[in-house]
């Protein structure tokens, strides 16, 4: 198996990337940790005319602290922000899943910015980012903007970023005290991509009630799907059971729209992100107010 | 473009395409310890290092390499011992590999070291967890990663200093490997909350390695061996563990060209007009073959004894496409780019015909038999989509319908699909190509329905069981050339190469004696090499352009263009008296042969030659309809057709235990055969030939389910399926909890008795000879062919034991037409003991040649000794008094001293019996109710394959293949959408079992001594597959109280037996 030809360019400077996609337009495509753009090519289901690798670009490789929250370059390996201390302490929610993702010898050269840019509503990085809300910098030769992760991800693998832009960086809020967070999915077998899965970052205000609760689905769409009538039923309430119940159905019957395809009905991934959305919220609540207690000393 | 980058330490510059994969690049240089197995990153076979660190090299440019430091196994140790130039020797990772029986077929253990070698370089004291996890991005289809695991763990203790691995024999057992059994433990703690799906440990806990394994002598009659039964280490074991060029791809040749197939895009379909002129003009083609330029010459492609037991029913090129995936043409072109190119030149038309995608509507409905009656479809006017029925499928329906049942009704006949309408078909049995059907058996033993009428209980269940694939992560591979004798040669990753000769033969317009068949190492087979698939072709290509001819399949066409396990419906119906004995007991099986008919009959066949033989029952019916449908063709499958009937007959065999309120396990040991017993199904069939009946002489399988049993904790009984082994029907069925109660998971024990058979009797055939070198040593040649399974050691030990020296001292050679003698090839289960005995024979024969020299010699030298008195033991001919000659004495003295001749021996074995191994498998399941899932914690074999040779081998044989069948038990499935186009095609959506999402396993031989081969051995290599989903599904409806009568178990699937239960 072998891509069809095309011409190939390993810019070390974004500059010099940016240039090269400003010319070549939609027949460029940019090249990350190619573990999902080179199996598209081996198939050759996609056949850019130009290659625009950003491996040898070492300004886009990066982690660094940003008043609280973080910075992460685009190029970023996965495996670098699974072993990374920082992203522990500041990012628990995207330290605890990067291990899901795929195995080593693909975490290895995949990278942060890729897994984004790439917009598989079913991978991980996708709904965490949205979780935690994520900002994206994009640059063209032309200009640069920022756009929000929950306005990044237009459609089935279709993002904001224009062919000429390239997604340079990622920035992660702080989270706000009295936050918890959780993730959970449900795959066939390990690493797979899942049937269904579900992220959430809750935040409790100083009375014990819900402030705000940012819970993104996996695999219910063709895109990620923030649940917004849930997290408006916990507003202002108490966390409790019973309106945690209440809440993942709702966001479960109302909210997602998922496929069937040979690895599950549509029906069923419905009534797994029911499931899996009281088993976050109950998960993500505790680990809320054991922070509340300063129970958890970890980060 | 040139690339410049360290390649194992060395600056080096390489010359290569842009849109090159680093995979293809390391290739085309040389670089063979770098293996293909996909196209998507997913199996890991091409794992390197890219500064330290493992990645695919099949989704990484050659381009990206630039600058940056590359090393695979290459770069890792030597062999030992290489003259006078000292070495470096293994790496410790390569010994422990090869110590600890890491190796089968070792084409993915070159990225198994270097993942793991990444893992020791950064952490020099991993946990078995991390050991997993730095495994788990490299797919084994041989070994269930056990022994993986263990090397690794091995070989860090030895970096750091802690312990020394001895690659020379005679080995220790490899630590942990031989553990006693462990006092049991209580009942594992039903816990309360979801195990975190996520985290750190993933959603499924890591399970201790331990490979226990324990030899329980049932009988005292073995006798007392030096060679066999020790856990030598495989034969090929360290070429593997250096990655040396030993596959049939692995070669570099002037001249190559790349051989490429065009498959077919419809399920059914007649070629109307076929043009390649266009593809013939691309420069760099060298041919394009099409049905108009290849003799048309009706074959079969199964690998199989003379004459073949099934229809010749395929044409190497046909104006007919019986499935997606089906040839339509072959081109030989320069490089795989231009052959692409090419087939996407060749302009076809097709007359779509009307197709058959499901195996219940493949005969014509006013001409049905009785047996496919019974599966008609309900409404036969909507054809019934496969995904729904399985969606849907959910209890065990009952039926009344009898055989007798009126067939279906009067149907527009006129455009039914005939998937077989050649002129040319050649029929054999009961086939009739008229309607779909490709064999027929039909077995009455005793009077089934009168027994019925007399037994207090009758029980009807239906039951299904899927398509699935081998998957060898070695995809088929073939190489062609004509050699300086202009003979034809095939090296080819096959198991059957003496069949791929004489098969061949006719269908190139060769004769035999010009066409020699080299089987290289081989990536694994598990059956689906047991098929003359690629090689026709490959060698057409060759003939063609008068060139050398690569052809390897990719990920996507092995899944879709090769061969798989047969899908099955079951209809069981069982007579049982009140206290449990079994009068009479009936199969009605309708199996899916898909587009062609090869091991159509004797698939099939064998499901009821071994299921229904367990238990020994005076009334039996086992009747089969072999169906074509347009799916690619089934074929063989480790099991060869057992695991689907074991899968019907034993859960069916719980459901009645658990109605009728017996131990499903006393129930089954009541029922089952006993030794001295007739094997109830040998004198009804053998394959389609004459039968003849046969005695079981050896049977534990009593010893097997207790020693099971206890391994399980069988007795200890579950929490939450009540009080069952008491019999009390009421609490044996829990409701399945409600949601949103404390916790969704439940935890269940299920079992299965299985048996299978060694060799088809009468009919397989192994030879091998031995030759007696200068220095004592000898060279072994077998035609057996070994595809990791190590069956090449076993044979070594074997006649190690006959010529009292050690393995070592063989040069041990399988297989090649021109060099070997004939074996039928590596099916059946029958190497150990066909092979092995043939193997015995020919050292019995050097044994007596040398016994007679080394007493001319002895008398010689003193007082007179007779050759019988003569004892080979340790490298030396002893005589009684304790005077003795060396082999290397005995060698150069009839070789070039006195009465010169060269010592040797051959020996071939056929056995008119098949004795059956026996075994009983356990699975202890938890279940989370709320959303389906199901996972197995623990599986637990015990045993009876007689004599175990090689502990290390056998052991190894059955963790992998119990690996093999959970995935069918749970994740596996071959599933077609509207079209007849295949899903899954390729490892991330059909799953494999990884490192690190094994459950506990744990193996426990009962060893008997069979005294029908002289070292008393019977099959391992199959019987692993036949009882791991039952137990599986007995677990879960343990756990659960609802039976689910088909796999795989998805979630989505027990979710919804839950919910309608
Ligand atoms: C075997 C296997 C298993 C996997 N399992 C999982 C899994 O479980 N979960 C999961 O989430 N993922 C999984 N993946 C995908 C993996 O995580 C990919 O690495 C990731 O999705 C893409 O990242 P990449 O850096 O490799 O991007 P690439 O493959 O290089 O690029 C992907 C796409 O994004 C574009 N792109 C990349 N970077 C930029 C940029 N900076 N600016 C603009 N466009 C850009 C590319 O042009 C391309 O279209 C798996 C992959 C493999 C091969």
């Amino acid at each position: 198996m072998k891509p069809a030809p095309f011409k190939y360019y390993a810019p070390v400077t974004v500059d010099e990337a940016l240039a090269h996609l400003a010319e070549h337009g939609y027949e460029a495509k940019p090249l990350a940790g190619g573990q999902s753009l080179i199996p598209l090519l081996n198939f050759r289901l996609a056949r850019p005319s130009v290659i625009v690798d950003l491996n040898n670009i070492s300004e886009l490789f990066y982690i660094r602290p940003d008043d609280g929250g973080l910075l992460i370059g685009a190029m970023t390996r996965q495996r670098q922000v699974e072993h990374d201390p920082l992203v522990a302490e500041r990012a628990p929610l995207v330290h605890e899943v990067m291990p899901q993702i795929a195995y080593p010898q693909i975490r290895t050269r995949g990278t942060f910015g890729g897994s984004l840019a790439h917009a598989d509503p079913s991978a991980e990085l996708v709904a965490v980012n949205i979780a935690l809300n994520g900002r994206f910098r994009l640059r063209s030769q032309a200009a640069e903007r920022w756009v929000p992760a929950d306005e990044f991800f237009v459609g089935l693998f279709t993002t904001a970023l224009e062919p000429e832009e390239l997604l340079v960086e990622v920035a992660l809020p702080p989270m706000p005290p009295r936050s918890g967070w959780a993730f959970q999915q449900i795959t066939r077998r390990h690493h797979d991509f899942c049937i269904a899965g579900v992220a959430v970052v809750v935040t409790l205000n100083d009375r014990g009630q819900c402030e705000q609760a940012r819970m993104v689905f996996l695999s219910a769409g063709d895109r990620p799907v923030i649940a917004h009538q849930a997290a408006e039923m916990l507003k202002g309430h108490a966390p409790s059971p019973e309106l945690i119940q209440a809440a993942a159905e709702k966001a479960a019957r109302d909210e997602i729209d998922p496929g069937s395809d040979i690895h599950a009905s549509a029906e069923y991934r419905r009534h797994l992100a029911g499931v899996l959305a009281r088993r976050v919220l109950t998960q993500a609540f505790e680990r809320a107010k054991a922070r509340e207690t300063g129970k958890s000393g970890n980060w | 473009m040139k690339v410049h980058l360290t390649l194992n330490g060395q600056a080096t510059t390489l010359e290569v395409a842009v849109n090159e994969t680093l995979l293809a690049a390391l290739r085309r240089h040389g670089i063979f310890g770098v293996k293909h197995g996909c196209e998507t990153g997913e199996c890991g076979a091409c794992t390197v290092l890219l500064d330290g660190r493992p990645v695919a090299s099949c989704v990484t440019l050659a381009a990206q390499a630039a600058g940056h430091a590359v090393t695979t196994i290459e770069a890792l140790g030597e062999y030992p011992e290489k003259g006078w130039k000292p070495t470096s020797e293994l790496h410790p990772l390569q010994k422990a590999f090869a110590v600890s029986g890491a190796i089968q077929c070792g084409y993915c253990t070159p990225a198994m070291i270097l993942a793991a070698k990444a893992l020791l370089d950064e952490n020099p004291h991993p946990t078995e967890a991390e050991v997993r996890d730095a495994l788990s991005g490299t797919l084994c289809r041989c070994t269930g990663y056990v022994k993986p695991v263990q090397a690794v763990l091995d070989a860090a203790a030895e970096l750091r200093g802690e312990k020394v691995i001895e690659l020379k024999s005679p080995l220790a057992a490899p630590p942990g490997l031989f553990r006693p059994p462990q006092e049991e433990a209580g009942p594992p703690p039903v816990p309360s909350s979801f195990p975190p799906a996520g985290g750190a440990a993933g959603p499924y806990p890591l399970t201790a390695t331990e490979a226990r394994l324990e030899v329980r002598v049932a009988q005292e009659t073995r006798p007392k061996t030096t060679y066999v039964g020790r856990p030598e280490v495989k034969v090929d074991a360290v070429k593997l563990a250096l990655g040396r060029p030993a596959f049939a791809a692995d070669v570099e040749m002037r001249g190559l060209l790349v051989g490429k197939i065009l498959h077919s895009p419809h399920a059914h379909a007649r070629i109307k007009r076929i043009d390649a002129s266009k593809a013939r003009a691309l420069p760099g083609v060298h041919a394009v073959l099409t049905w108009e330029d290849v003799p048309r010459v009706a074959h079969s492609t199964a690998g199989q004894s003379d004459p073949i037991p099934g229809p010749l029913d395929f044409f190497s090129l046909d104006n007919k496409v019986r499935f997606v995936g089906d040839r339509v043409a072959a081109v030989a072109a320069e490089t795989e780019e231009i052959a692409r190119r090419a087939l996407e030149l060749i302009e076809v038309d097709y007359e779509i015909l009307p197709a058959i995608l499901d195996p219940r509507e493949a005969q014509p409905p006013d001409r049905r038999t009785e047996v496919a009656a019974v599966f008609a479809p309900e409404d036969a006017n909507s054809p019934a989509d496969e995904s729904q029925r399985l969606a849907a499928d959910g209890h065990v329906r009952r039926r009344s319908a009898g055989l007798g049942s009126p067939a279906g009704a009067n149907h527009e006949l006129q455009g039914f699909p005939i998937i077989h309408d050649e002129p040319d078909y050649v029929p054999f049995g009961d086939c009739d190509p008229q309607r779909n059907l490709a064999a027929a058996i039909r077995i009455d033993l005793g009077d089934v329905d009168a027994a019925m009428l007399q037994a207090d209980h009758v029980f009807v269940g239906e039951y299904s069981v899927p398509r699935v694939q081998q998957a060898p992560i070695e995809p088929y591979v073939c190489l062609t050339y004509w050699d300086e004798d202009d003979r034809l040669v095939i090296r080819t990753s096959t198991q059957v190469p003496f069949h791929v000769r004489r098969m061949l033969a006719p269908v190139l317009g060769l004769p035999v004696k010009r066409i020699r068949v080299i089987k290289p190492r081989i990536g694994g087979g598990f059956g689906n090499k047991q098929e003359v698939m690629l090689e026709d072709i490959c060698a057409h290509l060759t003939i063609a352009t008068g060139r050398p001819v690569l052809m390897e399949y990719s990920r996507q066409e092995q899944f879709m263009a090769s061969t798989s396990r047969h899908s099955m419906h079951f209809r069981m119906r069982t007579g049982v008296m009140a206290d449990g004995t079994i009068v009479a007991n009936e199969m009605l099986v309708l199996s899916d042969t898909g587009a062609y008919g090869n091991h159509a009959l004797t698939v099939t066949g064998n499901t009821g030659h071994k299921a229904m033989s367990l238990y020994d029952v005076p009334n039996i019916r086992f009747h089969a309809d072999i169906v074509y449908t347009n799916r690619p063709p089934s074929g063989a499958f480790r099991g060869y057709g057992v695991p689907q009937g074991f899968f019907a007959l034993e859960t069916h065999m719980e459901r009645i235990a658990r109605e009728l309120g017996f131990d499903p396990l006393e129930f089954r040991l009541k029922n089952a055969v006993k030794p001295g017993a007739e094997h109830p199904m040998s004198k009804v069939w053998s394959e389609g030939r004459e039968a003849h009946g046969e005695i079981i002489h050896t049977c534990a399988l009593e010893e097997c389910a207790r020693a099971g049993a206890e391994a399980i904790g069988w007795q200890r009984g579950q929490g939450d399926k009540g009080t069952r082994r008491q019999g009390d029907k009421e609490k044996a069925f829990p409701s399945p909890p409600l949601p949103l109660s404390p916790s969704p998971l439940r935890k269940g024990l299920g079992v299965a008795l299985v048996m299978q058979g060694t060799a088809i009797p009468n009919l397989d055939m192994g030879a091998a000879s031995i030759k007696l070198n200068d220095d004592g040593s000898f060279n072994l040649l077998v035609g057996a062919t070994d595809l990791g399974t190590g069956s090449d050691t076993v044979l070594t030990q074997m006649a190690a034991e006959v010529l009292g020296c050690p393995p070592e001292d063989f040069i041990t050679y399988s297989s090649d037409t021109d060099f070997t003698p004939f074996d039928k090839g590596a099916y059946a289960s029958s190497t150990t003991y066909i092979s092995g005995a043939a193997v015995v024979r020919a050292a019995q024969q050097v044994a007596e040649q040398m016994r007679e020299v080394a007493a001319r010699m002895l008398s010689a030298q003193g007082p007179a000794v007779e050759p019988y008195e003569i004892t080979l033991e340790e490298r030396r001919a002893w005589a009684p008094d304790g005077r003795s000659v060396t082999f290397a004495e005995i060698a150069l003295h009839s070789l070039h001293h006195a009465q010169q001749h060269q010592i040797m021996g051959s020996g071939s074995w056929v056995s008119p019996d098949s004795p059956p191994p026996f075994a009983a498998q356990f699975a202890e399941v938890t279940v989370d109710t709320e959303t389906g899932q199901v996972r197995v914690d623990k599986l637990v074999m015990a045993l009876d394959c007689g004599v175990i040779i090689n502990p290390a081998t056998a052991s190894g044989q059955v963790e992998g293949g119990m690996t093999q069948a959970l995935g069918y038990a749970l994740c596996e499935e071959m599933v077609f959408d509207q079209a007849g186009r295949l899903i899954p095609t390729d490892f991330q959506k059909y799953h494999i079992f990884r490192a690190d999402e094994m459950p506990e396993m744990r193996v426990i031989f009962v060893e008997t001594f069979e005294p029908t081969h002289p070292f008393g051995v019977k099959a391992v290599a199959e019987i692993p597959l036949d009882g791991v989903a039952p137990a599986v599904a007995n677990a879960v409806y343990d756990a659960t109280g609802v039976l689910i009568p088909s796999i795989p178990l998805l979630p989505e699937k027990v979710w919804r037996a839950l919910r309608e239960a």
